[in-house]
């Protein structure tokens, strides 16, 4: 036998029969619902962090000096948002998903839903520091021209802060999102069946290792350079925009 | 006399615990109309004494009084006195994202709700000011740093503040784009506008000032006439100053 004839038999015996082609499109299915649905959660969950963070750190002198309660209530959430940056950065992400799925969320039998909160949730963190990161990076003096014509903390952030911090924020919050789909690759821990865990499952069929985690890997690939090929394309035209 | 515009009583501002005493009791009026120049060697507390007029810096101590009222109290609104009193920085903060006329208009917009179109005739008439009308649609990024700080002059004026002030306005320009911002500043003090500068440009001082004062150690060491300022001079550490930069 020839290779091309060896490479033919592999590739039926590890995709065409019993449809084992169609495990490989589930699980890039589940992996790409994973990584979108935790993307979303981390975006939303690490503003508020972000935010909780920013607004402690450049406006919580003056809301202190006012007095009352808000300023409690930052200061309180401030040091739960760092505890939870603390913890959700110092843990593995799949010890995460474990203790979700084993624990936490012990009444779900969901796993791609345990997966979608435990990835939201660690993504978060990232998410959060890279809007912070944003928002540092703009110079001060900026700020301070804005508090000087009289815009209030939230004017001068919406009007003067983040339209130029986006500019930083977006390629970062980009490459989260092709670092979580790598990420997502964990899933089959907690029974989910994402692209690496039908890879592996067919491996388990087949006894046949080659074609498809090779296929596995060559997905993954083709996923992360279409999305930095667009990446780029964003990063081209953010510099472009940038007087 | 009638009212002082600012009133500034035992204004102090500690850093580290009281181991830095940026402010050391700063007392002084500010009357409308008045230019008043702020000189000192590096590290005496300009700045800090002319940011804790706007509350750009929180002060440890003391009231200042603007139009009456105090506004370090617990709940006066800074933002609407901020209105009133423009700022000019050493390093001009222009909004980068913004257009010259955008920077301008910014501000009387969003918090006076002016129309847009109102709001950008008299950005016209303030760039006409400026001698910049022609930099309208450009962007900061291609303006020469003469022409920013003008422009965030104009900025600040967009506002009609009832007093202007400036933290080394023209220290980060190269010397041949001092004069074309000091023209205007001037032009402002003749129209009558209240002022507080810190600058090294004692011809300024001399020329445009209505009182000098002299800042060492955070403690206001001398305030006098221009006149009297630079040729009788009392403070020992003044007379060591003025040697040093008027060479
Ligand atoms: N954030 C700060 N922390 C500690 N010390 C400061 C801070 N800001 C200013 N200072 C100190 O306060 C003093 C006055 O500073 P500043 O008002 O900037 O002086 P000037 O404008 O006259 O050069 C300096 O000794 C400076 O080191
Ligand atoms: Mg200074």
């Amino acid at each position: 036998m020839n290779w091309f004839d060896k490479f033919c038999n592999d590739f039926t015996l590890n995709f065409i029969e019993g449809d084992r082609w169609k495990w490989i499109l589930e699980g890039l299915g589940n992996t790409i619902i994973i990584t979108i649905f935790a993307l979303i959660i981390g975006v939303l969950l690490g503003i508020i962090i972000a935010a909780v963070r920013s607004t402690y750190d450049k406006n919580g002198a003056d809301m202190k000096k006012r007095g009352g309660p808000a300023y409690v209530f930052l200061k309180i959430g401030n040091t739960l948002c760092n505890l939870y940056l603390t913890v959700v950065r110092g843990t593995p992400s799949v010890v995460q998903l474990l203790i979700m799925y084993f624990i936490i969320l012990v009444n779900v039998t969901n796993g791609v839903f345990v997966a979608i909160i435990a990835f939201g949730l660690n993504s978060a963190a990232y998410v959060a520091e890279i809007f912070r990161g944003g928002i540092m990076s703009i110079d001060e003096g900026q700020f301070e021209a804005g508090r000087s014509l009289g815009f209030n903390y939230l004017q001068t952030m919406f009007h003067i802060i983040l339209p130029q911090a986006i500019k930083v924020i977006l390629p970062s919050l980009f490459n989260e999102f092709i670092t979580l789909i790598k990420e997502t690759a964990v899933a089959g821990y907690v029974g989910v069946m994402d692209l690496t865990k039908a890879g592996d499952k067919i491996r388990g069929r087949t006894f046949s290792a080659f074609m498809p985690l090779i296929a596995v890997a060559l997905i993954y690939l083709g996923i992360v350079v279409l999305l930095t090929q667009l990446l780029k394309q964003l990063e081209k035209r953010l510099r472009k925009s940038e007087r | 006399m009638e009212e002082a515009l600012i009133k500034v009583r035992n204004l102090k501002k500690h850093y580290n615990g009281g181991k830095v005493k940026a402010l050391d009791g700063i007392d002084i009026d500010i009357h409308q109309g008045e230019v008043v120049v702020v000189v000192g060697p590096s590290g005496s507390g300009k700045s800090t004494f002319l940011r804790s007029l706007n509350l750009l810096e929180q002060p440890t101590e003391g009231e200042i009084i603007f139009d009456g009222e105090d506004i370090n109290a617990k709940d006066a609104d800074i933002n609407k006195h901020r209105q009133k009193m423009g700022m000019v920085f050493q390093h001009f903060n222009l909004f980068p994202h913004k257009t010259v006329l955008g920077n301008i208009t910014l501000a009387p917009i969003q918090l006076k709700k002016i129309p847009k179109p109102e709001a950008e005739a008299q950005a016209m008439k303030l760039l006409n000011m400026v001698h910049l009308e022609d930099k309208a649609t450009n962007y900061p990024s291609q303006l020469s740093g003469g022409q920013k700080q003008r422009i965030a002059i104009a900025r600040a004026l967009a506002m009609e503040p009832t007093v202007m002030l400036f933290d080394e306005p023209t220290s980060a320009l190269d010397p041949e784009m001092v004069g074309e911002v000091l023209d205007i500043m001037k032009d402002l003090a003749k129209s009558g506008m209240t002022m507080v500068v810190v600058t090294h440009e004692m011809g300024f001082a001399k020329e445009v000032g209505t009182r000098v004062i002299f800042i060492d150690h955070g403690q206001i060491k001398e305030e006098n006439t221009p006149k009297e300022f630079f040729n009788n001079p009392k403070d020992p550490r003044l007379q060591d100053f003025l040697s040093k930069v008027l060479i």
